[in-house]
């Protein structure tokens, strides 16, 4: 299986990038004025006092054992840290996809049905600007609009987990991910009309309709579902963007803020959590070509 | 029978705070006051905080012997009465009887000398080291701090080596917090996510990165607090903060950076920003180790070249003091005697000339180093063309705050930012912890600067009654360092607040700073 080598990979590089950039975790948890004495005693607590190899064979070890070691900051189990925040990101990249999928499929589905019409560009132009704009930016805007104008939705927040508070930050995650699926689905669609098989279809009498939906749409989903795998690394980059305009409670800004007290235990261990996300992500998304195309599981066979 | 002085001060402060201008109503009891952090608390153990978001919650949780009323002076908390022997060696603390813990128990004296003990060993043990003994306990050596005497169940003593004017600070400190003994070894490390004190709240809840819940404790020694709930969410981005207070979710919060004018102009919001002086320099550093600052004249000539008047009206919009030296106008012990090394380019010219590096030719880009902040980036962008006016290239290091921190503790760093916010209000914060030869490094003088008349007049003041003799030789102290230009300072920290019209009783101390108001909560209430 490739999945034990690539995040072996992983888990080294974080490593290393992390041996090498500056900073002391416990010079950072000491504030301004860092006394002496107790900074030496901190340090012998994370046990920073040892070769950097064994540090790694130490982490390596436990990692085996199914512990991913104590987080320096918090002071707790590092695997405790991230379940808090794991399911706020899952859900949040959950419906990120979701939105991505339903609209972007359907955009994309419109604006095939009409190529060159008025619709076709306006629907492909918001996809591009959905591609092209900065998350941070947008997701600005979208409370500014929808929270703090409108007042239709919360600001900010996981709200103990209501529907409400997920929307925001789920049309801003998701939002560059629905322009290039609506893209490839536009473009996939309008390629496989030209196949005989649809004209086929069409020359049995069948509506436009159920040949698009039926016929064409089934095939031309193959390469959208290769994007929507690829799209699950801009999810996972996104999120900390996310995580932080929405203040969402969430992997990514743990990331983020445990890079900034060079807390290696949680770094490790989040990158970690994304990498298997990852490449479980898109495990899936072969077993997703496995359903929308009969000829794979022949040649599975 | 040792002859003992009640403290005037503390006096002074009883009788100010009962006759303390108020507002005419009585507070109306109950609600939810909804605050804000920018940040998640690293802990809620007075142990082990480093930073002002965990103190703003430690200090509601969380009581100690004294604590600093709006103006700054210790008054009692805890503790009934306070008594400091005639040669300022020995405190004497009378406590409060029936003080409850949030689990019912009653405090004992020895849950004073626990707690001190404890937080001794945690991340500031330097709020316990004036106490006789406490260097031997804190190395491993003693069993105990052998100054913190148990004498019964309601008073303790404090021993010092030798007298320390600002020690009562020390001891209102949030690091001096009374924990009881049973729940924080019951809990262990636990303790800093589910922390239990006397205060006038007790924690009810925190989840990560989202919000902590406070609520009311009935039972504390001055009665139930007006509040029901305290709910400080946690929101990183400034301008969501922002967005959130003007949705009407947030009953306080932070003006953004660049909108402190915006805000005092805008009509709706002009009533509800509030901006005071707080207990903060933003200055810049020399390592004077480091060639080529090691030369007084070219520190001096960069100090001359550099206005600070242009990133407080510009970049600061006027909303902060540009400061002229070291100590903030709000501390108790400022003087405006201190003058600054005057912006004057031609002075800084001629120092350039005279060090050797005429125009300044041969001197070479010189690298300044700052921690990653928009702010910071903007300010640096002006030194760099201030210093180009007289021929000195900047090179502009900006790294996040773990790798600057690295750099200018081992020294590597030779010209830097350096921010300063008094952890309490005393001018020994300030110029013994930054510039006192023993201070060299990480524990606060990261100038590396040494100078035997300053060591002295600072060891002098630091055990001198409080007074004007005392405040003196901090004057004297203070100024040398301008002139050497150890430090140049740029402005003093003010705090910049957006309060709801209808929250009431929070103090704004030149110590409480938004977001995170370190004012006692227990005296606010809504009026709504």
């Amino acid at each position: 299986m490739a999945l034990l080598p690539v995040l072996f990979g992983i888990t080294l590089l974080v490593f290393l990038l992390n041996a090498v950039a500056l900073g002391d975790p416990a010079r950072a948890a000491m504030g301004q004025r860092a006394d002496p004495e107790a900074l030496a005693r901190l340090r012998q607590e994370y046990k920073l006092d040892r070769p950097l190899a064994v540090q790694y064979a130490a982490w390596m070890g436990r990692l085996a054992r199914g512990d991913l070691g104590t987080s320096f900051r918090e002071q707790r189990p590092v695997a405790e840290v991230l379940a808090e925040r794991a399911p706020a990101t899952l859900r949040l990249a959950l419906a990120a996809t979701l939105i991505a999928v339903a609209l972007g499929v359907g955009a994309g589905a419109l604006a095939a049905a009409r190529p060159g019409s008025a619709l076709d560009h306006a629907l492909m132009g918001v996809a591009v600007l959905g591609i092209s704009t900065p998350v941070f930016w947008l997701g600005m805007m979208l409370a500014l609009v929808f929270a703090v104008t409108l007042g239709w939705l919360p600001v900010s927040g996981y709200g103990d987990g209501a529907l409400a508070h997920l929307v925001l930050p789920a049309l801003t995650l998701g939002a560059l991910h629905t322009g290039t699926v609506a893209r490839m689905t536009r473009s996939s669609l309008l390629e496989v009309v030209r196949q005989d098989y649809v004209q086929a279809a069409r020359a049995k009498g069948l509506s436009e309709r159920v040949v698009l939906l039926k016929h064409a749409l089934r095939n031309a989903l193959i390469p959208v579902v290769t994007v929507i795998g690829i799209g699950l690394a801009d999810l996972l980059v996104g999120a900390p963007l996310t995580e932080t305009v929405f203040a969402w409670p969430g992997l990514g800004r743990l990331l983020v803020a445990a890079v900034g007290q060079r807390d290696l235990p949680v770094v490790m261990g989040a990158v970690l959590v994304f990498a298997v996300v990852y490449v479980v992500g898109n495990l899936l998304v072969d077993l997703a070509y496995l359903a929308i195309d009969p000829r794979t599981r022949r040649g599975a066979a | 029978m040792r002859r003992t002085l009640t403290l005037a001060l503390l006096a002074a402060g009883l009788v100010a705070a009962g006759a303390a201008p108020g507002p005419a109503q009585a507070p109306r009891a109950g609600g939810t006051l909804r605050a804000v952090f920018g940040a998640d608390p690293p802990t809620l153990d007075p142990a082990h905080a480093t930073d002002t978001t965990s103190s703003a919650v430690i200090r509601q949780v969380f009581d100690g012997l004294l604590e600093l009323d709006e103006r700054l002076v210790p008054v009692p908390a805890l503790a009934r009465s306070v008594a400091r022997s005639p040669d300022g060696r020995v405190y004497t603390f009378a406590l409060r009887p029936g003080v409850r813990f949030h689990h019912g128990r009653e405090l004992r004296a020895d849950d004073v000398k626990y707690s001190f003990e404890r937080a001794a060993k945690g991340k500031r043990p330097w709020v316990f080291e004036k106490i006789a003994g406490a260097h031997d306990f804190i190395r491993g050596g003693a069993a105990g701090i052998a100054g913190i005497r148990v004498v019964d169940d309601l008073t303790v003593e404090l021993r010092l080596d030798r007298p320390f004017a600002p020690f009562l600070h020390l001891i209102a400190y949030d690091a001096a917090s009374v924990v009881p003994r049973e729940e924080a070894e019951k809990r262990g490390v636990g303790f800093a996510s589910h922390p239990v004190g006397t205060g006038a709240f007790r924690f009810a809840s925190w989840r990560r990165d989202d919000q902590v819940v406070l609520e009311r404790f009935r039972e504390h020694f001055r009665g139930p607090a007006p509040l029901e709930r305290v709910v400080f969410r946690i929101i990183p981005a400034e301008i969501t903060r922002f967005n959130e207070y003007r949705a009407g979710q947030l009953d306080l919060t932070d003006i953004p950076t660049g909108q402190c004018r915006a805000v005092q102009n805008d009509p709706r919001l002009k009533r509800e920003a509030a901006v005071w002086p707080t207990l903060g320099t933003h200055g810049l550093r020399f390592n004077v180790e480091r060639p080529p600052f090691t030369d007084p004249r070219v520190r001096r000539a960069l100090a001359h070249a550099l206005d600070p008047t242009l990133v407080v009206e510009r970049l600061l919009e006027g909303c902060v003091h540009p400061a002229r030296g070291i100590l903030p106008p709000a501390l108790p012990g400022y003087s405006p005697e201190v003058t600054r090394l005057a912006f004057d380019r031609e002075r800084a010219r001629r120092l350039l000339a005279e060090a050797g590096f005429p125009g300044g030719r041969g001197l070479g880009p010189l690298a300044f180093h700052f921690n990653t902040s928009d702010l910071n980036q903007r300010i640096a962008e002006v030194l760099q063309a201030q210093l180009k006016e007289v021929g000195v290239a900047l090179e502009l290091r900006r790294l996040d705050w773990a790798a600057h921190i690295k750099l200018v503790d081992d020294g590597s760093a030779g010209f830097f930012r350096q921010g300063w916010i008094a952890d309490y209000p005393d001018p020994e914060n300030f110029l013994t912890v930054l510039f006192h030869s023993r201070n060299i490094g990480a524990a606060g003088n990261t100038s590396r600067y040494r100078s035997a008349a300053v060591d002295r007049l600072l060891d002098e003041a630091d055990q001198m009654a409080t007074g004007p003799a005392r405040f003196q030789r901090y004057h004297e102290a203070e100024q040398a360092i301008v002139d050497a230009a150890a430090w140049i300072s740029l402005y003093h920290y003010a705090s910049r607040a957006l309060i709801k019209p209808y929250v009431r009783g929070l103090e704004r101390s030149a110590l409480s700073s938004a977001p995170e108001f370190l004012a006692p909560l227990r005296k606010v209430w809504l009026d709504r």
